[in-house]
């Protein structure tokens, strides 16, 4: 498909449609693919859904036909369908692992390939050696009787 | 009762028995020989009706007409214009057609047809009559053997086999039977099969008969390009036309039939081969004497009687083609001439009963062969006739030494038994005569045979000496289309210098030569007549040897005996007295009345012009026979001074061999060289082939196998279980597609 830039408001607005689709299709596409809680993967699905939403949109502004209109009434009733049902499944998968994370959900790899684990933060090296202590600044030291018997000076 | 009813039934009835005893040979348990007798019994007296058939239907004297019923049975494989000949009339298949269609295709028809001659139905006959004595003679021989009825399942099996193999009239069911008969064999010397030298000593003989087999299927090829067809018989086109068969009457009575040359000496060469393996003659006779392995009634069947002589009947049966080829006769007399004298020398030395007689068979084989190379119709026939005598006497011989084996408990070595005529009679007088008969001792069967054999060479050798047929006018052959006579004396071996070809054939064609043909000279044949007279009184001298320290001096049982030193039971004596018969009289019988050699002139094979032409008058050479007597008589002489009475528990003569005596009793060496020269660089370059197949061919298998395993271990590591992942797969593939169509629009 070339985009080729015609005049004509109605071009103009289809196009503008298509890219605010095409925007959110592809934030969603990324959030999908990216983001490792459930909630949030649903969440960038639904985003998808509305991206296909606003494309159709503008097809059928731009054709004058009201079939992308009706279309689009039917997606967003089958979404929140799919809402309810796909927030199930993740309500399950937390009550399963306690955890919503898409990496808890592992164990359908091949047997050869070992579990993919997040970067561990390293533990604290407690072995590090005794630093020298300096005095805390703006406190002077205990007098000390002993030295201040045998100064050699005043 | 027709000859075609009673061909067929011949090797029906011992296939039935065969089948028989395999279906329920089990269950018959120590009745398991009674299908296999009865069913050889059946086939032996129908193959004597037919020999009577056969003799009755060859006319009168003076108007004898060759004897040739041909009957098919089915057609087995044909395809159409399989055989195109070249259209130069140089290269024109030699009378390809009688007609105008010379040069048309000819299918490639295979037909199983049997043919009734007079050579088939004497081959029938010794083969049907020795089977049934062998198989009544295992009744008590391999009584008590756990593979009884295998036995006799064999038997049976190998006389179908020998059966359709001398009746069938195609090369290619020739090559099958032949076969057939070598796997029968192999199964009865490898009998008992636990014994690891039966064992090896099976393999052997079907391996050197292999080739011999390799021989006959290049010559089977050759003569299918050559006469563009596998039948004996003519067989009939559907034009009309007749396909001349190679031994068919058509093709015998054209003169120029028959092909010369290197391509002729090729086939008789190759055929020459094909009978060396299977009759043990002297390259690949290696296998005969360790075939004794094999239990005796089985020897007696397959290695003296019958199936050694395919390698016979098939040259005899090829004799026109032989009779093209000078070359070739000349060299199946010097391989037939050669062997005998080897094998006898041998035979000399051997202690074992049964390895004398095995060598003393490869050395009548020789015999046979050496009259057959003659090209004379004598030659032919007495080959025939001794193979005739010598079937009897040495079944005889090869049964006596079984009966002699069985109640000595397994032991065959002669040197640890001797004075046996008190304890076996019956045994020791048939042994006897039939040692009488194999030393050529007047009137027994051998003397007539191998007086003949000597005849013959003696014809080729001192032709002068010899008259022939047309030059008395005496006419004791068939009569068959007149040959030209130009002077045909036997000085021109049996192939004339044709100059008048073509009444047949479009075109002329000069009879080729080869360089072999220039062995066919006087001397040649004299040193053969030498070598086969020396032969003859080495054969009196082994033969009485054996009877000597066999059956002669003080009575010496080995312990193995144990109680079973006795005669041996009535099963076993029976035949040989039955075969001792024939072999008193059946060699005078049919000599002096000259009824086999009028017989078997009436064969197709030996009515083609070019045997005819050779016939000698039958005068009965006085000199030869004394000579031949001679020889005998000094082998019984100097084998009684050796061996006779006292000193027959002993090597009396052997000492004074030498060297000579290891290097006969190590049979010349010659397994030994073909170890070293064959066996052993087979078994270098399968010890490389197997390195390499190891190390190269295994591991680029491996590789291989490999692949998918690797594959999937890289594409392994998609499937981490992580969602996000493969949603990310999923997008990827998404984006591809689109970026696919935007690119296509």
């Amino acid at each position: 498909m070339t985009f080729t830039i015609l005049f004509g408001a109605a071009l103009a607005l289809l196009q503008n449609g298509l890219m605010v689709g095409a925007i959110l299709f592809s934030l969603g596409l990324i959030g999908i693919l990216s983001r490792r809680n459930l909630i949030v993967m649903f969440l960038s699905a639904e985003l998808m859904l509305q991206g296909i939403s606003v494309s159709l949109v503008a097809w059928s502004r731009y054709h004058g036909d009201f079939g992308g209109h009706v279309l689009v009434v039917f997606v967003l009733s089958v979404a929140a369908c799919e809402a309810a049902i796909a927030l199930v499944f993740v309500l399950q998968a937390f009550t399963r692992t306690g955890r919503l994370d898409s990496t808890a959900w592992q164990t359908l790899r091949e047997a050869t390939i070992d579990r993919s684990i997040d970067h561990e933060i390293p533990s604290l090296d407690t072995s590090l050696p005794n630093f020298p202590r300096l005095t805390p600044a703006g406190r002077s030291p205990p007098p000390d009787e002993q030295a201040a018997a045998q100064r050699d000076h005043v | 009762m027709s000859p075609s009813f009673l061909l067929i039934l011949i090797p029906l009835l011992p296939l039935l028995a065969a089948i028989a005893t395999i279906v329920c040979g089990r269950r018959l348990e120590h009745r398991a020989h009674l299908p296999a007798v009865i069913g050889l019994a059946a086939a032996a007296v129908v193959a004597l009706a037919l020999l009577v058939l056969t003799v009755r239907s060859r006319g009168s004297a003076e108007t004898p007409r060759p004897i040739d019923i041909t009957t098919t049975l089915w057609q087995w494989a044909t395809i159409d214009n399989a055989y195109l000949p070249a259209i130069d009339s140089q290269a024109a298949v030699p009378g390809v057609a009688v007609g105008d269609d010379a040069y048309s295709a000819r299918p490639f028809s295979i037909s199983i047809t049997m043919r009734l001659d007079p050579l088939t139905a004497t081959m029938l006959t010794i083969i049907t009559s020795i089977g049934l004595l062998v198989a009544i003679y295992s009744i008590g021989y391999m009584h008590g053997d756990p593979g009884y009825p295998r036995f006799f399942a064999l038997v049976a099996m190998f006389v179908f086999s020998m059966s359709m193999l001398v009746a069938a009239s195609n090369f290619l069911l020739v090559y099958v039977f032949w076969e057939a008969v070598g796997v029968c064999s192999y199964l009865l010397i490898g009998f008992w099969f636990q014994k690891p030298a039966a064992a090896k000593a099976a393999k052997k003989a079907f391996l050197v008969n292999r080739i011999g087999d390799f021989g006959l299927a290049v010559a089977v090829f050759l003569l299918w390009l050559t006469y563009g067809t596998l039948d004996f018989h003519d067989t009939f086109s559907s034009e009309g036309t007749i396909l001349p068969g190679i031994l068919g009457q058509t093709r015998l009575a054209d003169i120029g039939g028959y092909v010369s040359g290197i391509v002729g000496t090729a086939i008789c060469l190759l055929l020459l081969l094909a009978a060396c393996g299977k009759s043990a003659q002297l390259p690949l006779h290696v296998w005969l004497p360790d075939a004794m392995e094999g239990p005796t009634p089985a020897s007696a069947l397959i290695h003296a009687a019958t199936m050694v002589t395919a390698g016979v009947y098939l040259i005899a049966r090829c004799a026109p083609l032989y009779m093209a080829c000078p070359g070739a006769l000349v060299m199946v007399s010097i391989v037939g001439t050669t062997t005998a004298l080897v094998a006898a020398l041998i035979g000399t030395v051997q202690n074992d009963l049964k390895r004398v007689l095995a060598y003393s068979t490869i050395s009548q084989l020789g015999y046979m062969f050496a009259c057959l190379g003659t090209g004379t119709l004598l030659g032919f026939t007495a080959a025939i006739f001794h193979l005739l005598t010598h079937a009897f006497f040495k079944a005889l011989l090869f049964l006596g030494a079984g009966s002699v084996m069985h109640s000595m408990g397994g032991v065959i070595d002669m040197r640890r038994f001797g004075g046996l005529r008190k304890l076996m009679p019956v045994t020791a007088i048939t042994f006897l005569i039939g040692s009488l008969a194999l030393a050529g001792i007047a009137p027994f069967a051998g003397f007539f045979s191998k007086d003949e054999i000597l005849t013959s060479l003696h014809s080729k050798g001192w032709p002068d000496v010899h008259h022939s047929v047309n030059d008395q006018h005496h006419a004791t052959i068939p009569n068959m289309p007149s040959p030209h006579s130009r002077g045909n004396t036997i000085h021109n071996v049996g192939y004339r210098e044709f100059s008048s070809y073509g009444e047949n054939l479009k075109g002329t064609r000069t009879p080729e030569t080869v360089g072999l043909d220039a062995l066919n000279q006087p001397i040649v044949w004299r040193t053969l007549f030498w070598m086969a007279l020396v032969t003859a009184g080495l054969t009196a001298f082994y033969t009485f040897r054996a009877v000597f320290m066999t059956f002669t001096g003080p009575l010496r049982v080995p312990e193995e005996a144990g109680d079973h030193a006795h005669e041996s039971p009535s099963a076993m004596t029976t035949p040989l007295i039955v075969l001792a018969i024939p072999a008193i009289f059946i060699g005078f019988i049919l000599f002096a009345t000259e009824g086999l050699a009028h017989f078997l002139a009436a064969t197709p094979s030996f009515t083609a012009p070019s045997v005819v032409s050779t016939a000698t008058a039958s005068v009965f050479h006085w000199d030869l026979a004394i000579q031949g007597t001679l020889a005998a008589a000094l082998g019984v002489v100097i084998a009684a001074v050796g061996h006779l009475g006292r000193r027959s528990d002993g090597p009396q003569l052997e000492r004074w061999l030498g060297p000579l005596r290891s290097f006969l009793e190590h049979h010349m060496f010659i397994d030994q060289f073909y170890i070293a020269i064959i066996i052993k660089p087979i078994k270098a370059i399968s010890f490389i082939a197997a390195l390499f197949e190891k190390h190269c061919i295994e591991r680029f298998v491996e590789l291989i196998a490999h692949l998918p395993l690797t594959l999937g271990g890289v594409t392994r590591r998609l499937q981490s279980g992580l969602l996000q992942r493969y949603a990310l797969a999923s997008v990827i593939g998404v984006l591809a597609i689109i970026v696919l169509l935007a690119w296509r629009l």
